[in-house]
């Protein structure tokens, strides 16, 4: 039920709204399914960001791909959480670390989803912040490629959805925008900040790679 | 479904005629380009194939009008402007204070082709040169950001102008009232304006290809030559004498329509081609990859159909 509700939503509904009315061009992401278990990281400027993303996934595999939010937002009320949750595919998490509930820690909970065979799709800038603006990358991402450096890890870089619908704007005002997927990258180094480094540099290549399409 | 369809298409043999040629010809320039580009690899056919493309396009608008409903035509017409319109305006990179000016500008376009279909000529032909053009800078105002809406303002109402009230008239044309004793009525008209700025297109490029020596802009657009472009003007007129049975002028004046087709197109062609240089010399950082489509396919018909349009509409109506 589940899995036919997220497939309607995000492979039919969302992705035509998203490619007529805002005007998303999408990067073909079969590649995917090649892949058993995967994590997508993602910059992050709009609401929209999470909408594409799954929008863009091959729709067998969107309800094993769960998106992390943060719990403080999306889980306000019980409700909205149960919602998101239900509608989103999201995992909720904490903003901090929680080091005296490990059953509560972000980073043990994406593990643990990790663990039970979901993807996920992770905002390693955490906020939306300015739109447009590329914000630097926390270190969570790093601590769980850590401790599982068997999943690969695939970057997908966005444009122009900052511009469609910015933070603190609800309004969408159609503008082209684009997403565009790495190559999925199993990391190189057991070092969290070497892990960094390396995500980094492919987010770096896909930038350049949105810069030098011009027409 | 007797209303659904437009039985007496079948009936109507210079519409069917002058259709069944148009697919003619696309099919064997696809054909011709698909074999080219299997036997030479190397040739640069992109340009040529993303012009077929959009051709393909324009005439499965027009079948659906003639065929099946002429109302999917005017959804159709509008959803080409607002994609141009969404096209160019995030290109131009306006200020975020916009957005709501914007967005208003996005409601207009419905509200142009709802016109056009009601065939209220007199709110048409304003609403956007006058009713948006006052409307646009006021909501730009109340967001209350002086810094740089000049700017704004001019260049959403350009933008408005050239996306959505020139190929709006595209549109209108199906609208215009019958005429005793020319049964093609509006779908021929638009028909014809399609054809023409299309063979014109084809004209000017072949000539070019050709006999072009002479450059006339080198600075904006490399391939266009004097010998293209002439060329063109004479080979389109003539094609639009032989097709001058699908509107209701006589004879001297298609001729002076079609001529004004050619050239108009032309002056679309530079116009558009010139946008795209400077927003690709300047602005590189604000565009998007795998850009420029639909730019690209409405640049002659933005200025062909309101030309054609005033031209016909003064001539016969």
């Amino acid at each position: 039920m589940r899995k036919i509700t997220l497939k309607i939503i995000y492979s039919f509904l969302v992705r035509w709204f998203l490619k007529l009315v805002v005007g998303v061009k999408f990067d073909n992401a079969k590649f995917l399914l090649n892949e058993t278990q995967f994590i997508i990281l993602a910059n992050h400027n709009s609401h929209l960001d999470t909408m594409a993303l799954l929008a863009s996934l091959p729709s067998n595999i969107i309800h094993k791909v769960k998106p992390v939010a943060a719990g403080d937002h999306f889980g306000k009320t019980k409700l909205k959480g149960k919602l998101t949750e239900f509608f989103v595919n999201a995992l909720l998490i904490k903003r901090g670390r929680d080091k005296e509930n490990p059953a509560n820690d972000p980073i043990n909970k994406m593990i643990k989803a990790l663990d039970n065979g979901y993807s996920l799709i992770l905002f390693p800038e955490g906020t939306r912040g300015e739109p447009e603006i590329d914000q630097p990358l926390k270190k969570g991402i790093g601590l769980i490629l850590e401790q599982r450096p068997k999943i690969k890890f695939v970057t997908a870089y966005m444009k122009g959805m900052g511009k469609a619908m910015p933070k603190d704007d609800n309004l969408i005002v159609p503008f082209n925008s684009t997403l565009i997927y790495g190559k999925p990258t199993l990391v190189i180094s057991k070092n969290v900040s070497e892990i960094m480094n390396q995500i980094e540099n492919e987010f770096t290549k896909l930038r350049i790679k949105t810069t030098d399409n011009n027409p | 479904m007797k209303e659904l369809f437009h039985i007496k298409f079948l009936e109507n043999n210079d519409l069917l005629i002058v259709v069944s040629l148009i697919f003619g010809i696309l099919t064997f320039a696809s054909v011709l380009f698909y074999v080219i580009g299997k036997i030479k690899p190397k040739a640069n056919l992109k340009e040529l194939k993303a012009r077929t493309k959009s051709w393909w396009f324009m005439a499965t608008i027009f079948i659906l009008a003639t065929i099946v409903n002429t109302n999917i035509s005017y959804i159709a017409i509008a959803f080409l402007s607002f994609v141009a319109f969404r096209e160019l305006y995030s290109l131009l990179g306006f200020r975020n204070s916009d957005r709501r000016a914007i967005f208003w500008a996005f409601i207009s376009i419905p509200i142009q082709y709802y016109l056009a279909f009601i065939g209220w000529y007199g709110a048409f032909i304003i609403f956007i040169p006058v009713v948006m053009f006052l409307i646009l800078p006021l909501r730009l105002v109340l967001k209350g950001n002086t810094n740089g809406i000049v700017k704004s303002m001019s260049l959403l109402q350009w933008t408005l102008m050239l996306t959505v009230f020139g190929i709006s008239h595209m549109a209108y044309l199906l609208s215009l009232p019958e005429i005793d004793g020319f049964n093609s009525g509006g779908r021929g008209l638009l028909l014809f304006l399609v054809f023409i700025t299309e063979i014109n297109d084809v004209m000017q490029f072949t000539w070019g290809k050709l006999l072009g020596k002479n450059k006339i802009i080198p600075k904006i657009s490399p391939n266009k030559t004097w010998e293209g472009f002439i060329g063109g003007l004479i080979s389109t007129t003539i094609i639009g004498y032989f097709l001058g049975f699908l509107t209701p002028l006589p004879t001297i004046q298609i001729i002076f329509v079609s001529f004004m087709i050619a050239f108009s197109g032309f002056v679309g062609d530079i116009v558009v081609s010139s946008i795209k240089r400077d927003i690709g010399v300047k602005d590189t950082g604000n565009s998007i990859p795998g850009h420029g489509g639909v730019l690209d396919r409405i640049d002659s018909l933005a200025y062909t159909a309101p030309v054609f349009f005033h031209l016909v509409y003064y001539l016969a109506y």
